[in-house]
Parts: structure tokens; C-alpha cells; sequence
């Protein structure tokens, strides 16, 4: 588990939150937008690292803070990315704000993705929504280090062509020979050239080896059971499946007990945990 | 520019109002947030034609009133609804208790003239959406800070939702209930940091029912206590005649 | 651990000399109940109370508090500093001793929480023995006995005290106010009785076999929709819980909108919202749902990291819930099925 350094000092109040400046914000769809932070002291910055499926709480004094994962891979230094929907008090107040306006940043927090151990490893990523916004982290990794890893597929669905985010991005990827990325909507429009219908219907489309395959699925609550149905089909093993869960949280680490699932906490026992871990959990998928 | 504020006042005895004016302290740092077009305690002017909020005390007792709640909810981007009266009809809905006619006719005799378009009273939240309440008789003065910066900022309404028996016991707060007396904050909206039981007088239920309140499992604490349910529902009555509420 | 014997008339020279230096805090009466407050005077001070109306607790994780203060402007905190004078909480019984101990686990390991830690640290706890009463059930989670965590603590043998001292500050202020003198083989002997009779006292031997496991097992029971439809969903359980430790943070503004406090407040996963979302899902929308995680995260969750269950059998959430819900009734029920 990655934390900044300055939580292990002595004497540093974890719920302090870090100034930070907003240098980019891009519109990705109606309700998303894609906010690009750098924190200000020179110090902590430096020493902020992170793994993909790691969160930060985002803090807007007078608002609040909520929790949001991050979207930049780890090898971007200097700036966190987050793909943020307009959902609670503190997303709409983050929405309103300008290029250059100060936030605060807490984290990183909680356990990512097992990156060390993915390492050599095919990879399948689902995901549905906004889901895509922590598994991105992941794929900008993986692009990063294309050469770490095998053979890369990607699913992801939304509800219609509109909610597809990163499409700028995805667009581009699709003709690609090292990533296998296929979209899908439930409602298409007339310009909606690929696939139509729910993520899971795509499984049939792919070919996997189980014995050296990692899954990583992010979206809507209803979707894990589904999706995992579909891995389990394909022979991956329970303990090669990871899942990333949100759920209402306040500290981040592990006291305010908002973010329980089962016997464990999200924020410092997940977000991110295997498929075996999960079924374990009472409540969780 | 600053957001144009109107204060309106329906049947009520203006006690939130006057909870208003005893913001004292803060009251001239509250106004340079906001432009104060009409406050109808304080002021003689006109109401204006145009307004962003409105707060809204009182409950609604004529067709006037009903008329206006309307206007003020097509003119108002963000409308409060403050005080007992204006959120679960409070005392003034009382008269609704044994049939408004019944009761006018119990009050003023046969021959009693009735008011020119008298309508039975009704509660601001029950004849239009609301964006915002702040229950209670009267207002508690620091609620009223908090919900009208929510609303100045945009943020959701956040009154509570759960009954109040968590706030008396951080007060410490021996229960009424082992004392033999009836007290409705089992039931009742929290938000009022349990300010009646901590001076010593069981919650008469003023902030409404709360919407998490397990109103069947309250009945057998009720019961079991030696209040059966029809008594427990005439002191709920004294607040909450706006909505049926069924033990 | 050492260990000496203090006359009984002794006790006012103890609380006076403790407040000559500390703020002095210990069971005082309210309302015909006792509450954890000043002691003015040594008289003021009732160690014959059963128990606190809120455990001690709020002492170091109050109901309502401050975290920083902040201005909105550049999103900066203006103060976030804890003061936190020395004190002393007296007549703590050993339930509420490992309370602390298992608030400590949560507030004082991975990510330090400075407000409970500065807290706990200005604080020396003076222990004291108690009787079990009709609510207690200490007894079956081994919170009768507590072995480390205070300062001093204080066996009431009838005439005198067998009062254990553990840190060098309570062997200090021991030395300092009040004459005490060696054990002897006989007070030990009658400190050993006192203890097994105090076992003894206890009304029932709750079984908790395999609770844990239970939990699992027994989670899809109607025995929780029989409790859900009983729960008040008030709180009141939590907020008197010795170990209960969730809050809520909420950002108040002062009445210029310029600056401004984020506190935190006791809150209660028995709420409705207390695991809703921002876009509207709920976790555990059903109130049978928030009574089983009460449960399950006191008796598995915490369990699973720290090894011990999150309760100390103080009895409090029984006294305090209207609709008759223990944790006793519940522990029961998941042995033997079906609740009472």
C-alpha cells in the first residue's frame, strides 16, 4: 500500500487536506469532467506516489470532501488526474470551479490494483460507466509499460455513445494492434458504429488464456455478478479477479466506519479486492 | 450580484420571524450576503415582482395564501420553508384536528363569520416543492444560519432524517420514558440538539415526524410504557395534524 | 506492575493532591443517574455508581469537535492544533478501560488520529473495581479483568484499597498524595476473593461460541428482520456505546461564508443514509440490514483486525434502547436461533 510520505511522520494530521491547483479540466460528457491537480508544496508533491485503483479524498472547504479514485497512471509525476461526475454537494461544487482554483487532496489511500503481480500477465479490463475512471489509472499504465505485459483487452460499456468516456482517447486506440478495445451502449444513435448491447455480451467476442490472465472490473453495483459469471465461464481464477467498489466514505483511513463492507473497510482494506476476498464479504457483490 | 431575498409570513404567530431578528449578532454580516427586497415583519414595503429566494413562515389558511405559495414557487428559484406552521402545519393546523368546519363552529359559535376564502390549513410543504425546511417552534437561529448558507452556496438539503434519541444521549439526558413520562423525540425529526428534554420538558414533537422514524416499532415503546396509541397520537397532533400519521 | 494497599479514609488526600495538579473528572450524579464530570470536591465524586450515562469515551472522542478551522478563499487551513489539558478521569470500571483500549486500536495505529491521541495522552486513568449489575455481561468477553492501559487501579477490599500501579506517573501522584503501604500476603489473598466472588456475581455465562462464524452463517435469519422491525433507528445504542467510534465531518461556515470549522460528530450506522452514496445507492437501506451490521462489524469486523470483539459488555445500548434490543438477546439468538 502506497501513502505519501508525510503521513509517516510523526505529527501529521492524516485529515489535513493539501492545497492544490486545478491546471486543466476537460468536459468529457454532460455530467463528467476530467480535472487535472497539481499539489503546490514542492515537498509533498514530490513524495506523492500512488497505485492505480488508490483514491483521494478531494476536499472544498464549506462543502466537504468525498472520495474519488484516480485516473492518472502512476509513472505521471507531478499531477493527479480525476474523472468526476457531477453527482454529490462536493462533485458539483468541484465542477463549478476554474483553472487555476485551489482544492485540497488527502491520499492516496486505500489498496490499488496488485500492479507487481499483474506484471507479465495478460489483462482483461470491464468496465460499465463510470467505472472506466479508476481501471483508466490501470490502462495508462499498461501503456506506459506496454512491453511489462501480454496480450491487453479492454471492455467497456455505457448507456449510450454520449456516456462514453475518454472516447477521444478510445477512438484512437481502436485501430491499434497492441490493445484489443471494444465499446459497447446499450442505446445507440445513428452514429454508434460498434458493438450494442451490455458488457457482458462481448465475452463471446474475446479469446482468453485463463492460466495467464488478470481481470479488473469497475462499475455499477449490479454489474460484478454478471461480469464475474462470465470470467468464471472463461476458467479465470477467483483469485486473478479484481474488483474496485465505492461506497460512502468520510476519513479515508479506516475510523469514520462509513465505508464498511462485510468484516472489512473500503478505504483501507479496498477498494480494490479479488474476486475471492469479495465473495467473502457479506453485502459486497 | 447578491441574490434577492423575500421573506413572506402566512398564518403563523411570527415567532421565526422574530428568531430572525435575534440572529443579532450575526444579522448585518447575513445581510451583506444577500439583498433583503422584503421582509414582511420588518419591513412596509411592497413584495417585489422578482425575487431568487423566498422564505415562507406560516401555513397557508386562505386562497390568498395558496394563490401566493403558488407565485412565490414560479417566481423563486429556491424557496425555504421555515418554522412548524410552514413544514408540518404546526399549531395552526390544528384546526384541522376534529374537521375545519367543526372546529370553526366549536370556536366562534354557528353564527362565527367566515373569513373571505377561508381554506382548511395546509402546510407550505404540502401545496408546493420546497428546496429547503427548517422545522421547529420556533426556528433554532443557527439551523436558520446553516440551511440559508446551504442554500446560498447551492448545497443539498441536509436536515436530518432520523428521530432524536441519539442527541439526547450525547446530552446525557435521562429518558423520560424511565421517568413515566411520554416523550415524542422518539419519533421525532433531531436537528434541535434535544434542547426542550436537556431543559427539562419532553419533546411535544415540533420539528415533525421524522421520515426515519419507526412509527410501529414506537407504538409498542408507547405501549409498553403505559401510553396507548390514540394518546400518543393526540400529543403527536399537536404539530403534526398536516399528515396522517399512523402508529 | 506493583502493587500497595491505601486506607479507604484515605481517598479524599488521593482526589484532593490529583487535583491540586490535574483537572480531576470521575463518576458524578445527575438526574439519579451518574455521568462522567468535574469533581469539585473529593465528596462529589460517587464511585458506588453502577454506570455512566455516556461511557468515557466523550472525554477523548467528544459528541461534537473541531478539527480545523479553514478559509475558503485559497482552500487553506487557518488551525488545526488540539488542546488538550492534563487531567485525570477517576473511577474508571474495567469495562470502560477496554473500552479505551479498543478506541486506541482504531485512533492510535495506521493514520493517527491527533485529536483522540493528544486526548489520551494528557489523561492518566485511575481504575476502580465494581459490582456487575443486571445489564452487565462483561464477564463474557473476559472485560471483567483489565490487565494494562491505566494508570492505577483501585480494588475496593472493604476497609482499604489493593491498588495496582502500572505507570510511573500513577506511582508518582500514589507517592506524592496520599500514605499507602506494602501488600502482604493476606491482601492479596482476600484481593483474589474479592475477584472470584465479583465472577460469581454474574447472572448468566453468555455463551459466544464461534460467534463469528455465526454471523456468516446466520446472516440471512429472519431473526434480523424480527430485530429491524423492532429498531427505532434512534442511534441511542451507538452514541452510549464505550466503543462505538464512527462520526460524520461536516463543513460549517462561519456567518460571512469566509472561513469557517470542519467538525465531526458521533454518528450511527444505524441511520438510513449512513452507507447511501452521492448518485443514490444504498448500501443497507433496510433498517434489518443496519441492526446486523451493528453486530457483525462489533463481533466479526473489528474482530478480524484487532482480535477481540468491539464490545465490552457494559450493558449501556440495552438501558438506553426503548425497544428492548441487547446485544445479550442478540448473542443468544444467534446460538440458539430465534430472538425473544
Amino acid at each position: 500500500m502506497k501513502t505519501a510520505l508525510a503521513y509517516q511522520q510523526a505529527g501529521v494530521n492524516p485529515y489535513r487536506p493539501w492545497p492544490a491547483r486545478i491546471t486543466s479540466i476537460l468536459d468529457l460528457t454532460e455530467k463528467e469532467k476530467l480535472f487535472e491537480l497539481r499539489i503546490i508544496d514542492d515537498e509533498v508533491r514530490g513524495a506523492f506516489s500512488f497505485d492505480s485503483g488508490q483514491f483521494v479524498e478531494l476536499s472544498i472547504f464549506g462543502v466537504g470532501e468525498a472520495p474519488i479514485s484516480i485516473s492518472s497512471a502512476p509513472s505521471k509525476q507531478g499531477f493527479i488526474e480525476l474523472c468526476v461526475r457531477e453527482a454529490g454537494d462536493v462533485t458539483s461544487a468541484l465542477h463549478a470551479k476554474r483553472c487555476g482554483d485551489i482544492v485540497g487532496i488527502r491520499g492516496p489511500f486505500g489498496r490499488g490494483f496488485p500492479m507487481q503481480e499483474m506484471k507479465g500477465h495478460d489483462v482483461l479490463l470491464v468496465a460499465g460507466g463510470l467505472g472506466i475512471a479508476p481501471l483508466k489509472s490501470l490502462i495508462n499504465h499498461i501503456h506506459d509499460e506496454r512491453h511489462e505485459f501480454g496480450k491487453v483487452t479492454i471492455l467497456y460499456g455505457a448507456r449510450n455513445p454520449d456516456e462514453i468516456l475518454f472516447r477521444y482517447q478510445f477512438d484512437m486506440w481502436k485501430h491499434r494492434d497492441d490493445f484489443e478495445l471494444i465499446l459497447t451502449v446499450d442505446v445507440p444513435d445513428d452514429t454508434w458504429t460498434d458493438e450494442v448491447g451490455r458488457v457482458t455480451r462481448l465475452f463471446e467476442m474475446i479469446e482468453i488464456d485463463p492460466k495467464k490472465t488478470y481481470g479488473a472490473i469497475c462499475g455499477p453495483p449490479v454489474m460484478y455478478r454478471y461480469v464475474i459469471d462470465e470470467m468464471r465461464r472463461k476458467e479465470m481464477d477467483v483469485d486473478r479477479i479484481y474488483v474496485s467498489f465505492e461506497r460512502r466514505m468520510k476519513c479515508g483511513i479506516g475510523k469514520c466506519g462509513h465505508c464498511g463492507v462485510g468484516h472489512q473497510y473500503t478505504c483501507i482494506d479496498g477498494p480494490v479486492f479479488n474476486y475471492w476476498e469479495a465473495m467473502n464479504l457479506q453485502e459486497a457483490i | 450580484m447578491a441574490p434577492r431575498v423575500v421573506v413572506i409570513g402566512l398564518a403563523s404567530d411570527f415567532g421565526c420571524q422574530v428568531q430572525m431578528t435575534n440572529i443579532e449578532d450575526h444579522l448585518l454580516e447575513v445581510l451583506g450576503l444577500i439583498d433583503l427586497t422584503y421582509w414582511q415583519l420588518a419591513s412596509s414595503g411592497h413584495m417585489p415582482d422578482e425575487y431568487d429566494v423566498a422564505i415562507v413562515e406560516g401555513a397557508a389558511t386562505t386562497q390568498e395564501h395558496l394563490d401566493l405559495l403558488r407565485r412565490v414557487r414560479e417566481t423563486a428559484g429556491v424557496v425555504i420553508a421555515i418554522g412548524s406552521c410552514a413544514v408540518t402545519g404546526g399549531i395552526s393546523a390544528i384546526a384541522n384536528a376534529a374537521g375545519i368546519e367543526e372546529g370553526f363552529a366549536l370556536v366562534y359559535g354557528e353564527r362565527g363569520r367566515v373569513a373571505l376564502g377561508r381554506v382548511a390549513p395546509a402546510s407550505v410543504v404540502s401545496v408546493i416543492d420546497v428546496d429547503y425546511i427548517v422545522p421547529g417552534c420556533p426556528i433554532d437561529t443557527d439551523e436558520f444560519l446553516h440551511v440559508l448558507s446551504r442554500a446560498l452556496h447551492g448545497l443539498r438539503d441536509k436536515t436530518p432524517r432520523q428521530p432524536m434519541c441519539f442527541a439526547c444521549k450525547t446530552r446525557e439526558n435521562v429518558c423520560f420514558f424511565e421517568k413515566g413520562q411520554l416523550c415524542l423525540g422518539v419519533v421525532t425529526r433531531s436537528g434541535c440538539h434535544a434542547r426542550c428534554v436537556t431543559l427539562g420538558r419532553p419533546c411535544t414533537g415540533c420539528r415533525g415526524i421524522a421520515p426515519e422514524a419507526n412509527l410501529p416499532a414506537a407504538r409498542i415503546v408507547f405501549e409498553d410504557h403505559g401510553f396507548d396509541a390514540e394518546r400518543a397520537l393526540s400529543y403527536i397532533s399537536l404539530y403534526n395534524t398536516n399528515e396522517e400519521v399512523v402508529l | 506492575m506493583f502493587f500497595r494497599i491505601m486506607d479507604r479514609s484515605r481517598m479524599p488526600d488521593l482526589v484532593r493532591g490529583l487535583a491540586a495538579e490535574y483537572e480531576v473528572i470521575g463518576p458524578i450524579a445527575k438526574d439519579g443517574k451518574f455521568v462522567f464530570g468535574k469533581v469539585e470536591d473529593p465528596s462529589d465524586l460517587r464511585l458506588d455508581y453502577d454506570t455512566t450515562l455516556l461511557p468515557p469515551k466523550k472525554l477523548f472522542f467528544p459528541p461534537e469537535e473541531q478539527m480545523m478551522r479553514f478559509r475558503v478563499a485559497d482552500n487553506e487551513v487557518v488551525d488545526d492544533e488540539v488542546y488538550a489539558a492534563p487531567r485525570v478521569v477517576f473511577g474508571l470500571h474495567s469495562c470502560d478501560i477496554n473500552g479505551l483500549l479498543l478506541m486506541d486500536n482504531v485512533f492510535m495505529r495506521d493514520y493517527e488520529d491527533p485529536y483522540y491521541r493528544a486526548r489520551r495522552e494528557s489523561t492518566l486513568l485511575v481504575g476502580v473495581s465494581c459490582t456487575s449489575s443486571e445489564t452487565c455481561f462483561c464477564n463474557a468477553w473476559g472485560t471483567d479483568e483489565v490487565h494494562w492501559g491505566f494508570d492505577i487501579f483501585l480494588t475496593d477490599l472493604g476497609d482499604r484499597y489493593f491498588v495496582s500501579v502500572q505507570s510511573v506517573k500513577g506511582a508518582e501522584l500514589l507517592d506524592r498524595h496520599v500514605e499507602s503501604r506494602e501488600i502482604t500476603s493476606e491482601d492479596t489473598e482476600e484481593f483474589q476473593s474479592v475477584t472470584a466472588a465479583f465472577k460469581d456475581s454474574f447472572s448468566e455465562t453468555l455463551d459466544t461460541s464461534q460467534l463469528p462464524l455465526l454471523l456468516d452463517a446466520k446472516f440471512n435469519s429472519p431473526m434480523w428482520d424480527e430485530l429491524g422491525d423492532r429498531c427505532l433507528s434512534c442511534g441511542a445504542c451507538s452514541m452510549v456505546c464505550p466503543t462505538c467510534y464512527c462520526f460524520d465531518v461536516v463543513d460549517r461556515l462561519a456567518p460571512d461564508q469566509k472561513s469557517g470549522a470542519r467538525e465531526r460528530r458521533w454518528d450511527s450506522c444505524q441511520f438510513g443514509e449512513f452507507a447511501a452514496v452521492a448518485h443514490g445507492q444504498n448500501f443497507r437501506e433496510s433498517r434489518a440490514s443496519r441492526v446486523k451490521y451493528r453486530y457483525y462489524h462489533k463481533q466479526w469486523g473489528y474482530l478480524s483486525k484487532f482480535e477481540r470483539v468491539l464490545c465490552v459488555g457494559c450493558g449501556r445500548c440495552q438501558r438506553a434502547c426503548l425497544a428492548g434490543i441487547s446485544p445479550r438477546e442478540v448473542v443468544k439468538a444467534l446460538e440458539t436461533g430465534g430472538v425473544q
